[in-house]
C-alpha cells in the first residue's frame, strides 16, 4: 500500500542522509511554539480593544486575559500526555503538521474572538487549540532526535528545546513590531497581529514538516560503536509507555521535573516586580525589563549548555548539580538583596534560570537512559503533566506568599525571603527524588520487537 | 545537500539571532 506525504513511511531517510538536517526542522517548530512565553506582550493591548487608548468599562480585565496563558499551558501538558503515543506512531512529519494547524489556527480563532469581543473564543483558540499545538509540537521531534543522535542525545534534544526558550526572544519584539505597524485610531492592532502571526508561524512550522526525516531502524552514526560499559541507570532495554508510568522511576522523574520547573517558573513570572521591590528606587521598570530579557537568554542558553554537558556528566549528576547549586543560590539571594548587590543578585538568578531551562532540555535524554528509545516520545509527553502542575504551583507560591507577607506588615523588599527558602525546600524534594533513582526492574522491560522501518524510495 | 544544510540552518538561526540581539539591547538597560 502506498503511503501519503505525511506518513511515517514516507519520511524514512535514505542512506547517506545528513542527520544535522533534522535539528533545524525541530528548531523551526520549537522557535514558533516558544511564542507562548511572550504571550504577556498582548495582555495590556487586549484590555483596550474597545477603548483603544484606555480600558473601557466593558473591556476585558487583565485577570480574565491571564487565564488564556494558563489554559494553554494546561492543554500543553494534557495534549502531550494524551497524544504522545500517537505522535510516536505517526512520526514527526504528521505530528508537526498537526501542531502547525493547531497553533496557527489557534491564532486565527483568537482573532475571530477579538473581532466579536468574545473571550471564550480567545480561550478556545489560543488556550485550547493553541495549547494542543504547543503540546504536540513540543514532543514531535524529541524521540526522532534521540534516534538520530544516540551518541549525543542530550545535545540533540537540548538544541530543539533551546528553540522553545528562544521562541519568546523572537516573539516579544515581533509582537510589538506588528502591533505598532497595525495600530490605528480605531484598532489596537492586536487582531491584525494575531492573524499575521498565525500565518507566519504556520508557514515557518511547515519548514519542519517538509524537512523532517526519521532514521531507518538499523541506522547508526558512521563509526559509532555503542559502549559496552554503560553508565549507571543507562539501559539498552525498552519500557513501553503503558508500563513506564507504573514504575517508581517515572514518578521520581515526574517529581524531579515538577520541582525544578516550580522553582524557576514562579521567579520568571515575577522577575520584573521582584527586582524593583528588592532594590527599591535603584532599578527602573525599563531596567527590570532588561533583567527579564537577561533571564530569558540564560533560560535559552542553559537548555543547550546543560543538556550537552549531561552527555558527559551523566543525567543523574547533572540534576544533582541543578538541585544543590539551586539550593545554595536560592538561600544566598536574600543575603545578596540585603547587601544591595545587584550584580550578585542578577548573576544568581541567571544561573538559576539556566538550570530551569537545562532541566527541561535534559529530561528527554534522562528518559531515554532509563526507559530506552522505543517509546521515549510518548513517555516524555506523559511526564510533561509535571509542567502543567508546576505552571500553576510556581506562580501561586511566589505571588501568594509575597502577598501574605506584605499583608502582615513585612516590607516589600524583604517579602521574597521566605519564598526563596520555600524554593530551597522544593529543590530538596527534587534532589531526593533524583537521589532515589535506580534502574527500572527487568519485569517492566518490553519483550517484543521494535517496529522495523525501511528507507523511503 | 550542502546548500540545503546552509539554507535550513540560516532560516532558523537568523530569526533567533535577531531575537537575541533585541533582547540583549533591552538587557543592557539593566547596567546603564
Amino acid at each position: 500500500m502506498s503511503s501519503g506525504f505525511l506518513d511515517r513511511e514516507s519520511t524514512i531517510a535514505p542512506p547517506g542522509y545528513n542527520r544535522f538536517l533534522f535539528p533545524p526542522a525541530a528548531l523551526a517548530v520549537h522557535l514558533c511554539i516558544g511564542q507562548a512565553y511572550a504571550f504577556s506582550t498582548f495582555n495590556l493591548p487586549l484590555t483596550k480593544l474597545l477603548g483603544i487608548t484606555h480600558s473601557a468599562p466593558s473591556d476585558w480585565k487583565l485577570t480574565d486575559i491571564g487565564w488564556t496563558f494558563s489554559i494553554a499551558i494546561v492543554f500543553l501538558g494534557l495534549s502531550a500526555a494524551v497524544f504522545g503515543s500517537w505522535v510516536e506512531r505517526v512520526g514527526p512529519r504528521k505530528s508537526m503538521f498537526t501542531s502547525a494547524l493547531c497553533f496557527g489556527g489557534g491564532f486565527i480563532v483568537s482573532a475571530v474572538g477579538i473581532h466579536f469581543h468574545a473571550i471564550w473564543l480567545l480561550y478556545l483558540g489560543y488556550g485550547v487549540l493553541g495549547g494542543c499545538g504547543l503540546g504536540i509540537g513540543y514532543i514531535s521531534p524529541v524521540s526522532t532526535l534521540i534516534k538520530w543522535f544516540p551518541d549525543r542525545p542530550g545535545m540533540a534534544t537540548g538544541m530543539a528545546i533551546m528553540g522553545f526558550g528562544g521562541g519568546a526572544l523572537i516573539a516579544a519584539p515581533l509582537s510589538i513590531l506588528l502591533m505598532d505597524h497595525f495600530k490605528s485610531p480605531t484598532s489596537t492592532g492586536v487582531l491584525e497581529s494575531f492573524v499575521t502571526m498565525g500565518v507566519i508561524y504556520f508557514m515557518f512550522m511547515m519548514i519542519g514538516v517538509l524537512v523532517a526525516r526519521v532514521p531507518a531502524a538499523d541506522w547508526r552514526p558512521a563509526g559509532w560503536i555503542e559502549s559496552a560499559h554503560r553508565k549507571p541507570l543507562v539501559t539498552n532495554a525498552n519500557v513501553a509507555v503503558d508500563m513506564a508510568w507504573r514504575t517508581p522511576q517515572f514518578w521520581l522523574l515526574w517529581g524531579v521535573l515538577c520541582m525544578n520547573v516550580t522553582a524557576g517558573i514562579g521567579v520568571l513570572g515575577q522577575a520584573s516586580p521582584m527586582i524593583q521591590e528588592i532594590f527599591s528606587g535603584k532599578v527602573t521598570p525599563s531596567a527590570a525589563a532588561g533583567f527579564v530579557g537577561l533571564l530569558s537568554l540564560f533560560n535559552m542558553g542553559g537548555r543547550i549548555v546543560w543538556a550537552s554537558a549531561s552527555d558527559y556528566l551523566g543525567r543523574r549528576y547533572t540534576y544533582m548539580v541543578f538541585f544543590l547549586l539551586g539550593i545554595a543560590l536560592y538561600s544566598l539571594v536574600p543575603w545578596f538583596g540585603h547587601l544591595g548587590s545587584r550584580a550578585l543578585f542578577v548573576a544568581a538568578f541567571a544561573v538559576i534560570l539556566s538550570m530551569y531551562g537545562g532541566g527541561f532540555a535534559t529530561i528527554p535524554a534522562y528518559l531515554r537512559d532509563v526507559f530506552g528509545t522505543m517509546n521515549v516520545g510518548a513517555i516524555h509527553g506523559r511526564l510533561l503533566t509535571a509542567w502543567s502542575v508546576a505552571g500553576v504551583l510556581g506562580p501561586v507560591l511566589v505571588n501568594y506568599i509575597r502577598q501574605f507577607q506584605i499583608d502582615h506588615g513585612v516590607p516589600k523588599a524583604q517579602a521574597y525571603s521566605i519564598t526563596m527558602y520555600i524554593m530551597c525546600a522544593l529543590l530538596l524534594v527534587g534532589f531526593l527524588c533524583n537521589f532515589a533513582m535506580r534502574p527500572v526492574n527487568e519485569k517492566y522491560h518490553y519483550r517484543g520487537r521494535e517496529p522495523a522501518s525501511t528507507p523511503a524510495k | 545537500m550542502k546548500v540545503r544544510f546552509i539554507v535550513l540552518w540560516a532560516a532558523v538561526l537568523i530569526p533567533l539571532a535577531w531575537g537575541v540581539m533585541k533582547t540583549l539591547q533591552n538587557a543592557l538597560k539593566l547596567f546603564n
